[in-house]
């Protein structure tokens, strides 16, 4: 648990542009939220071809597999009602490469809207909140006692060893 | 912006995720397997191995034992091998088209190298053969007050309430009787109309006071003529109310006889045919299994034509949408083939396009079992197809030949009845239509032996079935899945009917006798009260309309004599 923490902090006081963070937790999320397919593999080789950060893809990615069994029973649901559009049912009949990608599974399809929908505003999000952190609240972390105090413990070792 | 070793990453990436699927993936099955399976059979399960293949994609299951948990010494099922080939294509469309499926030396009872363990405790046997032959040959008559205690007979209170109506319609006539003139006062009115007619009238005003006076008579008679009309109408209610009571009387009467003659088993001569006796319930039991294969085909019957609501199936994490043109069906075996290892020799079972989307694939599934040349079973073949479409319709037919029946004994002591040992053939169809079913067979049991108690109706009915080179049976069943509706016939039951029931038709005869002669005496004799109210309504109604026509004349009469002898003064006065 520390560990992670400390890459979680590692990973916030690196090097690593904002946007790499903002990118790597959105597609993270996608790829968690899911079904293991085509589609997480696309998303992986997104993630791989693209200088997002992988450390934060990986971990994202395994946090929101959790979300995705607590998701799963609406989400399947609400795919099953939006997949009776005749519409959809026409495009998704005529389409090899949407049934290729699972389009045509309930869950799948409800993943996929979501993670479309969720896709740019969690990166554009992630991306201030990182940037935030990093202008506004760590100067003012770093000089509370607290904070100094715990620089001189475990967590801060391992920091310390990480880098 | 583009990670150069992207490309490497991602390989290595997937080839570690591909690589860990390959190693673990066949272990992983055969845990999952072997826990679910456990779970379900509550006993041990073994399964050797099992093993993924790449080209073609494949799942091979090798020696697995399931221990019987009521003998675990045995198994439940066992086979040596079964492989199953995943179409690729399909399968990465989301599709379980498999091509092959093969199932070797697939056994039932199999023994095992070692005792396995058992986790449940096997469930106490409760079935019961739902058949008394005792019952039928002890002809133990049911007690005729016996059966007339049970019988809750209507007619008992219908002849009572008959009775009562009669004597209070008796009571009530005899008042009515009372309001009506006597025939002195009808004898004073004649003599008083009639010395106003034949008196001289001998001015206007002693005519005045005599049409005074014969309009007060008539007032008097039209009063009476009232009265007289009443009590006819309610001479005619009563005599309509009585009818209608004798009617219910008669009808609970009948129906209480019929309710008597059912509890008796007297309706169709006290006995059923002994073919369906020995056939019936067994071949029900057959068919009542058809209901299980029924209930597993049912989540994939179109709604509406499902026997009953099956809850909706919950199928995590995703169900496929319903295209308009699906490609596949969503679980397809294209061809199964299953080697049985049974009663010390082989049967092979053939099974093809096994899928609950028939209308995908615009074809049923198919199957064919042949069993051959084993030492109980001469030749078994059924053959058959069922599809899904708005219903589910199946066609089976099958041809048995040589099966040595095991011996079975029915009832127990001196009517003891036992089948020693017979061949059964056997050659029949089945078709199944959403859930309605028809069924035709025939059935013939060859050089059978049969043995019997200390009965001499049983002694009787062995000695004659035992002089029969062959007994044949039609079977017919209609109706539902659930309740099918079963007919076993025989040229056997005339016979046996005939032969061995005859003395029992006779006691039958003697008991119909006995209990139809306590019902009588158990109902009320209602006949003297409903006689006598009769007669009574006679004698009244005949009074009533004779006091009627009296009373009329009298009116008429009067009338018509006043008016001439005033009309005849008058003309002598003129001058006539």
């Amino acid at each position: 648990m520390l560990t992670m923490l400390a890459r979680i902090l590692k990973v916030l006081n690196s090097e690593a542009s904002p946007w790499q963070i903002g990118w790597a937790v959105a597609l993270g999320l996608c790829a968690g939220l899911l079904p293991f397919g085509l589609l997480t593999v696309l998303i992986l080789l997104i993630a791989c071809l693209f200088t997002v950060n992988l450390s934060t893809f990986l971990l994202v990615w395994g946090f929101s597999k959790a979300l995705l069994w607590l998701l799963a029973a609406p989400l399947e649901q609400l795919g099953w009602n939006i997949g009776q559009q005749d519409w959809l049912l026409s495009v998704l009949s005529h389409s090899e490469t949407l049934q290729l990608l699972h389009l045509h599974h309930s869950l799948v399809l409800a993943a996929f809207l979501l993670s479309v929908l969720i896709l740019f505003p969690v990166a554009w999000l992630t991306t201030r909140l990182v940037l935030k952190y990093r202008h506004v609240l760590m100067p003012h972390l770093n000089q509370w006692k607290v904070v100094q105090l715990l620089k001189a413990s475990k967590l801060a070792q391992l920091y310390q060893k990480m880098n | 912006m583009i990670r150069k070793s992207g490309w490497l990453i991602f390989l290595s990436i997937l080839g570690a995720i591909f690589l860990l699927v390959y190693v673990f993936a066949g272990t992983a099955i055969r845990f999952g397997m072997v826990y679910s399976l456990e779970k379900a059979a509550g006993a041990e399960v073994n399964i050797q191995r099992v093993s993924l293949g790449l080209f073609p994609l494949s799942l091979t299951i090798s020696d697995l034992q399931i221990t019987d948990a009521k003998a675990p010494e045995q198994n439940l099922v066992s086979f040596a091998r079964a492989n199953a080939e995943l179409e690729l294509w399909p399968a990465l469309l989301g599709y379980y088209v498999i091509s092959d499926v093969s199932v070797e030396q697939l056994a039932y009872g199999s023994e095992r190298r070692r005792p396995g363990k058992v986790f449940r405790g096997e469930l106490a046997d409760t079935e019961d053969s739902g058949f008394d032959f005792a019952s039928l040959f002890a002809i133990e008559l049911p007690d005729a007050d016996e059966l007339l205690a049970r019988a809750n007979l209507t007619s008992v209170a219908k002849g009572e309430a008959l009775q009562q109506l009669a004597q209070s319609e008796q009571q009530q006539v005899r008042q009515l009787r009372q309001q009506l003139p006597d025939s002195e006062r009808l004898r004073e009115l004649e003599q008083q109309i009639k010395a106003l007619t034949d008196g001289d009238i001998r001015d206007a005003a002693d005519l005045a006071a005599k049409t005074e006076q014969l309009r007060r008579l008539k007032a008097e008679l039209e009063q009476d003529k009232a009265k007289v009309e009443q009590v006819k109408t309610a001479l005619l209610q009563s005599r309509e109310q009585l009818q209608s009571a004798v009617r219910d009387f008669q009808q609970a009467t009948q129906a209480d006889w019929q309710q008597v003659q059912s509890y008796a088993n007297l309706a169709d001569g006290g006995l059923a045919g002994i073919s369906q006796l020995l056939l019936g319930d067994l071949w029900t039991e057959r068919l009542q299994q058809l209901y299980t294969v029924y209930q597993l085909v049912a989540p994939y019957l179109p709604e509406g034509s499902r026997l009953e609501e099956q809850p909706e199936p919950r199928e995590l994490p995703g169900r496929i949408l319903p295209l308009k043109q699906q490609p596949y069906p969503n679980f397809w075996i294209k061809n199964a083939s299953i080697s049985l290892l049974i009663g010390g020799g082989n049967a092979e079972l053939r099974i093809e396009d096994i899928t609950a989307q028939h209308h995908i694939i615009d074809a049923a599934t198919r199957f064919v079992l042949d069993v051959q040349q084993l030492p109980m079973l001469q030749q078994f073949r059924l053959d058959g197809n069922f599809a899904i479409f708005d219903q589910l319709q199946s066609e089976v037919n099958w041809q048995l030949q040589g099966l040595q029946l095991a011996e079975r004994v029915f009832g127990e002591g001196s009517t003891r009845f036992g089948l020693e040992q017979a061949l059964l053939n056997s050659r029949g169809g089945l078709s199944l239509s959403g859930t309605a079913l028809s069924q035709q067979a025939s059935v013939a049991l060859q050089t059978p032996r049969f043995s019997s108690g200390d009965n001499r109706y049983v002694q009787q009915l062995t000695q004659l079935m035992n002089q029969q080179a062959e007994i044949p049976f039609q079977l017919r069943a209609n109706g539902t899945v659930t309740r099918p509706n079963v007919r076993v016939s025989s040229p056997l039951d005339r016979i046996v009917a005939d032969a061995v029931m005859g003395e029992a038709q006779a006691r039958f005869a003697g008991f119909e006798q006995d209990l139809r002669s306590k019902f009588n005496a158990k109902l009320p004799d209602t006949a003297g009260d409903q006689q006598a109210l009769l007669s009574l309504l006679d004698r009244e109604q005949a009074s009533t309309e004779q006091m009627s026509q009296q009373i009329e004349t009298l009116l008429q009469a009067q009338l018509g004599d006043l008016r001439d002898r005033a009309l005849d003064r008058i003309r002598g006065r003129i001058g006539g």
